[in-house]
């Protein structure tokens, strides 16, 4: 027997009419199973692992390349903190490798020991930055941030040869160990990065001790508010009451650390900050910043600040990638500062500070 | 033309009262060179009415000679008369009205240069604002800003430069324009006549704001003049409070002599209630505008140098405005 049939515009296009329908019909039954429980075929687990890696390959290349100091320590201690507390609950750390949740969920979050490896810094800087969809992976909370994304990148690359002292010393840093009683308290979070004075940890985070209390309140505000971009200190400072930000503001102000004033020498810096570059229109960063009694209090204190976070700021003011409203006054006046200026002035107020604050690890 | 519908003949006579009724509009004023108010503008002014006048005559005449060769010359002219016309209006004629033009005008030169100046003071056009510097009698300077202060029937020599790019100082109510070059001195002297209140400008298109680049010039009694140099001179006389002002980092750029404020980027405010006009020339000085100034100067003002402080809490912006509005 022979059966006969052709295909003909018509029918093709009943047939697809037909199978849109019966799509439609399985959708809308709820026959489809979408429990994570159930995980996926090994084909569809394929095929949507395959289309992942293809765009993240893609779309590395327009990510910018990584700096030349990627893998520094200060950057790979920046990240450490916020890895503990956004990042091992899914994918573990070397402190605590395996997650109980993250074993029930479809897809189950690799462990990023082998991430470095597999993936070069353009393409996890790809991740970090957007995420990936369907799979629970967010998108870093400030795109705009490519220091904050590379210090992550930084320490994914660190992460496969890191035991777990050295992690649990990075993320939770020197003063949580010993300090049990601070146990669900906000400020456990702030010390495992800041320190309980409020240090800079080798560069890797701008000293808070002895700041000004109105500029970190307003700082941290703006932070919780979302109004000052930063995937680290949005994520922490999200879900604490304005109350507690208070108090810990009024902490680290009380802390020691920055200096109250800065002595004129004879550097590049030093001239830069008492007169400016009057020929460029900068005006005297301690015409604001210095050490008069009368100094509003919400412009923060430069003397002694780490030299790494000062420059980074002015070249994020420089961008204009700091929409606070008072750091608009500093876009002007940092657009103005060329990059040798931008170091010598971070290097002049980094001496700054007093020898007998020090304490650096 | 003639024949040709009325309308088309009523409009260039509307349209010409118009035109006159503006142009006269703009020859008196304060800023005009047409009503001078200084030795300067007012040969500036004479060799414009003689090139007006001279240019009309040999206008009439030559439209004349055309007008009585295609109506009433019937015949044409020999090519030897055709020939003595053209050697004679189209060379030697204008070669000695230009040469006497010439010589009318170089000599007027030597004037704009001559004379021992009673007073000198130092303007340089900034993007876009004028530093002025007067030379007290003691010869130490006096910083003030967007405004000229001249005594009358005194010569005075301005020394002009440029901090950024080329601008050019032109108060027309008194001389004619002159550039401003960065790198160099330009030396102008102006022998203001008649008292009374004119507008500089910038007359070289410097920037975004270069419209708004204009300075008020006060032509003052010699007597009344001194007497306003030596108030200048001192340090600002004020009851109110400087804190919001120096806080916020004002003095960073600014300076109010007698107080912490020594900045040097921006004009000098020490006697900033005594000026007329507020931001070179943008607006009257009132206390509205100048808390508008402090807070949106980068919108009110593009590309000016200063940024805008819109963010201070109201309270300081307030204060700030009354400690300026108070600097006499």
């Amino acid at each position: 027997m022979k059966l006969s049939f052709r295909i003909t515009g018509r029918r093709l296009l009943y047939l697809l009419a037909g199978v849109g329908l019966l799509g439609l019909l399985v959708a809308w039954s709820g026959l489809v199973n979408i429990g994570a429980s159930a995980g996926h075929w090994r084909v569809t687990a394929w095929a949507l692992h395959a289309v992942m890696q293809n765009s993240v390959r893609t779309y590395a290349l327009f990510e910018p390349p990584p700096p030349a100091d990627l893998d520094s320590p200060a950057h790979i201690r920046r990240a450490a903190g916020h890895f503990e507390t956004a990042c091992a609950f899914c994918h573990g750390s070397p402190s605590h490798p395996a997650p109980i949740l993250a074993t029930v969920m479809t897809p189950v979050p690799p462990a990023l020991d082998g991430a470095a490896s597999k993936w070069t810094p353009r393409q996890l800087a790809r991740i970090v930055r957007h995420g990936v969809k369907y799979t629970g992976m967010p998108a870093w909370i400030a795109p705009e941030r490519d220091d904050e994304v590379w210090a992550m990148v930084a320490f994914l690359r660190a992460l496969p040869d890191m035991s777990a002292d050295d992690y649990r010393r990075l993320a939770f840093g020197d003063d949580h160990a010993e300090n049990r009683p601070l146990r669900n308290n906000p400020l456990e979070s702030c010390a495992r990065c800041h320190g309980l004075d409020g240090n800079s940890a080798g560069g890797a985070f701008p000293v808070i001790g002895g700041q000004s209390e109105a500029y970190l309140r307003a700082t941290l505000d703006a932070y919780a508010k979302g109004l000052r971009p930063s995937g680290f200190m949005q994520f922490a400072a999200n879900a604490v009451p304005a109350s507690e930000l208070q108090r810990l503001a009024a902490y680290y102000a009380s802390r020691p650390g920055l200096g109250r004033h800065s002595e004129p020498d004879d550097s590049d810096g030093s001239r830069i900050a008492f007169h400016g570059i009057p020929a460029s229109d900068v005006p005297a960063c301690e015409s604001c910043h210095g050490d008069s009694a009368r100094r509003r209090d919400t412009y923060p204190v430069l003397a002694g600040q780490d030299a790494g976070y000062i420059a980074a700021r002015l070249r994020l003011m420089k961008e204009g990638t700091a929409p606070l409203p008072a750091a608009r006054v500093m876009h002007t006046i940092a657009s103005r500062l060329p990059e040798e200026a931008i170091e010598a002035v971070a290097e002049f107020y980094s001496r700054q500070r007093p020898a007998a604050d020090r304490r650096d690890p | 033309m003639r024949g040709s519908r009325p309308g088309f003949r009523a409009f260039p006579r509307t349209a010409g009262l118009a035109g006159a009724g503006m142009m006269l509009g703009a020859c008196s004023g304060t800023q005009s060179a047409l009503d001078p108010a200084g030795r300067e503008a007012g040969e500036v002014a004479t060799l414009f009415w003689v090139m007006l006048v001279g240019a009309a005559v040999i206008w009439l005449a030559v439209i004349g000679t055309a007008v009585f060769a295609s109506r009433w010359q019937g015949r044409p002219v020999s090519e030897r008369a055709g020939l003595r016309l053209v050697l004679w209006g189209g060379a030697i004629v204008p070669t000695l009205v230009l040469a006497a033009l010439l010589a009318y005008g170089l000599r007027l030169m030597p004037a704009l240069r001559a004379g021992e100046p009673a007073l000198t003071v130092e303007v340089t056009g900034e993007q876009y604002w004028w530093r002025v510097s007067y030379r007290g009698p003691d010869g130490a300077a006096i910083e003030s800003g967007n405004e000229l202060r001249l005594p009358a029937g005194h010569a005075a020599e301005i020394l002009l430069t440029s901090a950024d790019v080329i601008h050019s100082f032109w108060i027309p109510s008194l001389a004619g324009k002159l550039d401003m070059i960065p790198g160099r001195t330009n030396r102008l002297v102006l022998h203001p006549e008649r008292i009374g209140t004119y507008r500089g400008v910038c007359a070289e298109f410097c920037g975004r704001s270069h419209t708004f680049m204009a300075f008020t010039v006060i032509v003052m009694e010699p007597a009344a003049f001194e007497a306003w140099l030596a108030r200048q001179a001192a340090p600002a006389a004020t009851a109110a409070d400087e804190g919001a002002f120096l806080a916020n980092g004002c003095g960073g750029c600014h300076s109010v002599r007698g107080t912490p404020a020594t900045g040097t980027i921006g004009p000098d405010l020490t006697h900033l209630a005594d000026r007329a006009m507020l931001g070179a020339g943008l607006f009257a000085n009132t206390p509205e505008n100048l808390r508008r100034f402090v807070a949106e100067a980068e919108e009110v003002k593009p590309g000016s140098r200063m940024p805008s402080f819109g963010m201070l809490p109201p309270q300081d912006l307030d204060a700030i405005t009354a400690y300026l509005g108070s600097l006499r």
